[in-house]
């Protein structure tokens, strides 16, 4: 008999057997998943693509109709010659002053009623830093922007994402059920826009995101949508290839290093940066020796990093968030081969809570330059200097991450969409044309923020793209390593 | 289970054919793969590793590397193995998997996480007084997770003794969400820092017998340890040998063993079964207290889910061990961790998989697999015959 | 054979005890005595309410109503242990030893109650000489025993508590027909040293040969109380009990 089935004779009994069927079951399943996640991404990329493309669709007509629009006025102008209709003609003349065609209906706020949008960002968690100056952000940017037409705008209780695709699911399918809601700031974290946007394109909302910033959910930045592209989607904060590329543009010429390694966690935000890094120094002409990813929720981070030291590395770029961060920060000196790597971290770790680690001292952060001065919301008229101070005033600390000027912004960018899209009719209710909102979102050109100059391009992509990165040489300072700018990216 | 084995000569049925297959292909994989990690050692650009990673091949491991992963997985392993401890005292006197206990295992390094800090501010921390200020620490977070689980005990499963094992086992993961969301509730939700350790116990090294340099210049040594770690390994090493001694030679220990077997004899030699249940508990409690000061010592911060993952392993290195049997524990605590640290540079990594690091969970429970597939009982379990455990 | 007409108090004793499992009324208005020295046996088919007797004497089950009496005292509200360390013990039917711990181990766990270490070395010696075979196996997982010197090492298990009385429930259960002649004989021994046995038995026709009284229990209720030689010769129970016709 064969050592196999000698085996195989060891084991026994009915209910033995169906426990291994379905661990076996299990495995298979883990490992497949393990191996093959990036097909099953894919998978579903292609059918978003495919619903992108039919959406695109939609719009050429919407776009057809609108250069129709004088034929339809001709022929309302008889129709009013056949029965003269006197309120006709002026609610189709207050119509006429806004934008949008009707195409994905239309919002009634009730004289009275509330204009609502939400704010969706992670509140709660490991990344909460991140996610609560983002809502605070919208809150005062709605009570800085006043009533539209009247109309008092509420952004409601604020909505938590998780920093998770999970709960950007589960927020959004909230948010969609509700058909008051016009439009949504937020995500604070890709990996829950890749999972929230596509619910909200299809129920005809915007999304705009002060902090977002994986490739995939907008464009390569050479005219082909990313595969988390949804229409009605758009984001204020920068877009990670332009972080990627500063980041190396930094490591190779004002380093002067030649071999680099880089760390993502799975999340689409950080193995979005991470991939971008890597293309970008080696496109400079740089050697990377890996890109390997660890689990969030790792904390021996010895073998990952044993398997980048294996390359010899003179820097080590790892854009994931806290907790993981800290470990990656605090072994990394450790291990034989990376005593001496130059560690870099992007914006996922530039919060108060890292970099007040004593690991964190010497690291360079890339991240959006947030020297915002004195810039000024045009809509508003808040200066990032006076918004610093109300937010202050009325929450006792400083902004823990810096992206609530983006969400501020894009607060503003969607009071101003739902403003001139929307109309009053002859009841007094305020008429909001969704298809408007986001003709008036693409349409922006040099609006100014608290973030500087704003401009939307085809795939919503409409942040400043300016990256700085700094030094940070004290974890007791941390206000004066984020003055501590040693280099800038603006893309030409 | 039974003995019932496939009688001679039977069809094998789809079944049979889909186990002999994942044997004999996980046993491969990881064959073939520690071969592969051999030869790219060897010649970091011989065929298999060019036709797995490409034209410059693989990438060759120092002697300190592969030193520096054996250190973490023991150590790691250790802490796993410690946690397993409490897992399989309770399931050997009980019959349940207390799902809680990872809880016990966060509890106690977040009553370290409070010392510690507590010291800091006292100015013992960095001072002379470290030493018996740390050793403080230890008692007091050993002592609280002892509490924590007796009166886990007391409060949850002792008005659930007799009913249905699931009961229990649903209970236990009811306690675990409660002591969570406890935790959470008093400290929040984000990580907590431990106060920075000397950097003689953080950062300094025991190096043995310098061997040579690297290309960067770095000496290399035969034996090169981080401090914390090998604390973390001598410490787990005394307290399992402890309860080895506790469980083995002691009356209580006898006590617990009688229990474990069958509570109504017990009973009959005069033992109060509820005391030593309670004591079992206590007595894997206070070890995840010992496993969470280490994890702190480690890794310098807790968060209210410090305890799902390692919970979760340590609970597979019980089952890989052998549940109810001590020694299965730790072994499978130790080939664990070990298993966690070495496979993925040495398995999956010269089969020219992407970031094997990511896939460590997937490491520790394919292991599993593999060991319930060969041994079913996992390591050290023995065969129980169906009257033991109906 | 002990005098019948003087036995003093007894040690162990039911007075009008009534069980139930639930709603099943298990013992009915029982009476038992079991006095020092003396030697009894409880017969009774399956549930007949044998087993629960015994649990009821040990504590293990609690009476609805009637008294355990333990040496004049009342205890019905009292722990195993407590009983147990005031000199009873049982053989539990099937052995049930310790498997997994060692034969000196289980030995050991007989006396837990106990504190003076010089009694319990002299009383494991005195176990070792009545059993040799059990000092050869002192080491080995009780487990891996044969079942002859697993009863042996039951009874040892129970000596090393040091009785007065021992309850001994179905010793002959599960033994080989030769190993039951040898077990009697056995019991015969410890019951020559001064200990008063309590025998649960199916097979009356062994028990009542060696026994000083017994006690029929049918459905929970005590049809006949009576000497061994009475019962022997009762025509009745020989047909139910001894298979006669």
């Amino acid at each position: 008999m064969s050592i196999w089935g000698a085996v195989t004779k060891t084991l026994g009994g009915a209910k033995v057997k169906k426990l291994f069927m379905i661990l076996g079951m299990f495995l298979s399943f883990t490992l497949v998943a393990a191996a093959c996640g990036s097909t099953i991404e894919d998978a579903a990329d292609t059918a978003t693509d495919a619903a992108s493309d039919a959406a695109d669709a939609a719009e050429e007509v919407v776009e057809d109709a609108m250069e129709d629009d004088e034929e339809d006025a001709m022929e309302d102008d008889a129709m009013e010659e056949d029965d003269a209709m006197e309120e006709d003609a002026m609610e189709d003349d207050a119509m006429a002053e806004h934008l949008g065609d009707g195409s994905l209906g239309t919002v009634v706020v009730e004289a009275g009623a509330e204009v609502q949008i939400r704010s969706l960002n992670a509140i709660s968690g490991d990344v909460a830093f991140l996610g609560v100056p983002n809502q605070r952000g919208v809150e005062q940017a709605v009570v800085d922007y006043g009533p539209i037409k009247g109309f008092n705008v509420t952004s409601g209780q604020g909505l938590d994402d998780l920093c998770s695709a999970d709960g950007g699911q589960a927020a959004a399918q909230q948010i969609v059920a509700d058909e008051q809601i016009v439009g949504v700031i937020g995500t604070s974290c890709s990996g829950a826009a890749t999972a929230a946007a596509p619910l909200i394109s299809a129920a005809g909302m915007v999304m705009i995101s002060g902090s977002n910033t994986s490739p995939a959910l907008t464009s390569d930045q050479q005219g082909n949508a990313g595969p988390d592209y949804h229409v009605g989607y758009y984001r204020t904060a920068h877009n990670d290839l332009f972080q990627g590329a500063a980041m190396a543009e930094f490591v190779f010429t004002s380093l002067g290093l030649t071999t680099a390694a880089a760390i993502h966690d799975g999340d689409p935000y950080t193995e979005g940066l991470a991939n971008a890094f890597a293309n970008a120094f080696e496109e400079l002409g740089g050697t990377v020796t890996t890109v390997t990813g660890v689990a969030k929720e790792d904390t021996d981070m010895v073998p990952v990093l044993t398997e980048i030291a294996a390359g010899s590395p003179e820097a080590l770029f790892f854009p994931i968030f806290q907790p993981a961060g800290d470990f990656v920060a605090d072994q990394a000196p450790s291990v034989p081969g990376l005593e001496n790597t130059t560690l870099l971290a992007a914006d996922g770790l530039l919060n108060d809570g890292f970099m007040g680690l004593a690991q964190s001292e010497g690291m360079h952060f890339s991240g959006p330059d947030t020297r915002f001065g004195t810039n000024t919301n045009e809509s508003t008229g808040v200066s990032a200097e006076e918004f610093l101070a109300t937010y202050e005033a009325n929450n006792g600390e400083a902004p823990a991450a810096p992206f609530w000027g983006h969400s501020y912004d894009a607060a503003a960018m969607l009071l101003d969409a739902i403003d001139a899209a929307s109309w009053v009719d002859g009841d007094g209710n305020l008429n909001i044309d969704r298809q408007g909102v986001r003709d008036h979102l693409n349409g922006i050109q040099g609006y100014s923020g608290l973030i500087g100059t704003i401009n939307c391009d085809d795939f919503g992509d409409c942040g400043s793209q300016k990256i700085t990165v700094i030094l940070h040489n004290d974890s007791g300072d941390i206000p004066g390593s984020l003055e501590n700018v040693v280099f800038e990216y603006a893309p030409q | 289970m039974t003995t019932a084995v496939r009688a001679k000569g039977a069809p094998r049925t789809g079944v049979d054919w889909f186990l002999l297959v994942m044997r004999v292909g996980l046993i491969a994989f990881i064959v073939i793969g520690l071969l592969g990690f051999v030869a790219q050692q060897i010649d970091p650009t011989n065929a298999w590793a060019t036709w797995r990673h490409g034209d410059e091949g693989a990438a060759r491991l120092s002697w300190a590397q592969f030193q520096g992963l054996v250190v973490t997985g023991l150590s790691q392993g250790a802490m796993y193995g410690l946690i397993a401890l409490g897992y399989s005292m309770v399931y050997g006197v009980l019959g349940f998997i207390n799902f809680a206990h990872g809880e016990v295992f966060m509890i106690a390094a977040f009553t370290g996480f409070i010392m510690s800090t507590k010291f800091d501010q006292a100015g013992w921390w960095d001072s002379g007084a470290f030493i018996p200020a740390m050793l403080f620490t230890i008692v007091v977070a050993t002592i609280v997770a002892t509490i924590v689980a007796v009166v886990m005990e007391r409060v949850a499963y002792r008005p659930l003794r007799g009913s249905p094992r699931l009961i229990p086992l649903i209970t236990s993961i009811g306690v675990s969400f409660f002591l969570q969301n406890a935790v959470i509730l008093l400290f929040g939700p984000g990580a907590k820092g431990y106060a920075p350790f000397p950097d003689w116990l953080d950062k300094d090294r025991i190096n043995i017998w310098q061997i040579g340099e690297s290309d960067t210049g770095v000496p290399e040594y035969l034996l090169s340890v981080e401090n914390k770690k090998l604390l973390v390994i001598v410490v787990a090493a005394i307290s399992m040998a402890g309860l080895w001694y506790f469980v083995e030679r002691t009356k209580t220990g006898k006590a617990m063993r009688a229990v474990a077997e069958d509570k109504e004899i017990a009973s009959l030699m005069g033992i109060d079964v509820d005391r030593t249940i309670v004591t079992t508990f206590a007595v894997g409690g206070a070890m995840a207290g010992i496993a969470g000061i280490l994890w702190g010592i480690l890794f310098k911060s807790v968060i209210a889910t410090t305890g799902f993952l390692p919970g979760i392993k340590a609970f597979t290195a019980a089952v890989v061990g052998g549940v109810g049997n001590l020694g299965g524990a730790m072994a499978g605590g130790v080939s664990l961790g070990g298993a966690e640290a070495l496979a993925p540079l040495m398995v999956l990594d010269p089969w020219g998989i992407e970031g094997p690091s990511q896939l460590r969970d997937a490491v520790v429970f394919t292991l599993l697999i593999l060991v319930l597939l060969v041994k079913p009982t996992g390591l050290f379990g023995e065969r129980l015959s169906s009257e033991d455990r109906a | 054979m002990s005098d019948t007409t003087d036995k003093g108090t007894p040690i162990l004793e039911f007075r009008n005890i009534n069980t139930h499992y639930g709603a099943v009324h298990i013992l009915k208005d029982v009476n038992l005595a079991i006095y020092p020295g003396e030697m009894v046996s409880l017969l009774g088919g399956n549930a007949s309410g044998k087993s629960t007797t015994l649990k009821t004497l040990l504590g293990m089950v609690t009476p609805t109503t009637g008294e355990v009496v333990l040496d004049g005292e009342v205890v019905n509200d009292k722990p195993t242990s407590y009983r147990v360390e005031r000199g009873i013990t049982m053989v539990p039917e099937n052995r049930r030893l310790f498997k997994r711990l060692s034969v000196l181990e289980n030995l050991q766990l007989g006396a837990y109650l106990r504190n003076d270490k010089a009694g319990i070395a002299e009383d494991l010696e005195r176990i070792y000489t009545m059993f040799p075979r059990v000092k050869e196996r002192a080491n080995q997982k009780s487990g891996t025993l044969s079942g002859g010197e697993q009863q042996m090492v039951a009874m040892g298990r129970a000596l090393m508590s040091r009785p007065r009385v021992l309850l001994m429930d179905e010793p002959s259960m599960g033994l080989a027909p030769m190993l039951v002649q040898t077990n009697f004989e056995l019991i015969q021994q410890i019951h020559q040293e001064g200990i008063a046995i309590f025998m649960v038995e199916q097979n009356a026709n062994m028990a009542l040969s060696i026994a000083d009284r017994g006690w029929v229990l049918q459905t929970g209720k005590v049809v006949l109380d009576d000497t061994a030689e009475n019962l022997l010769a009762n025509p009745e129970l020989r047909k139910s009990y001894l298979g006669e016709a």
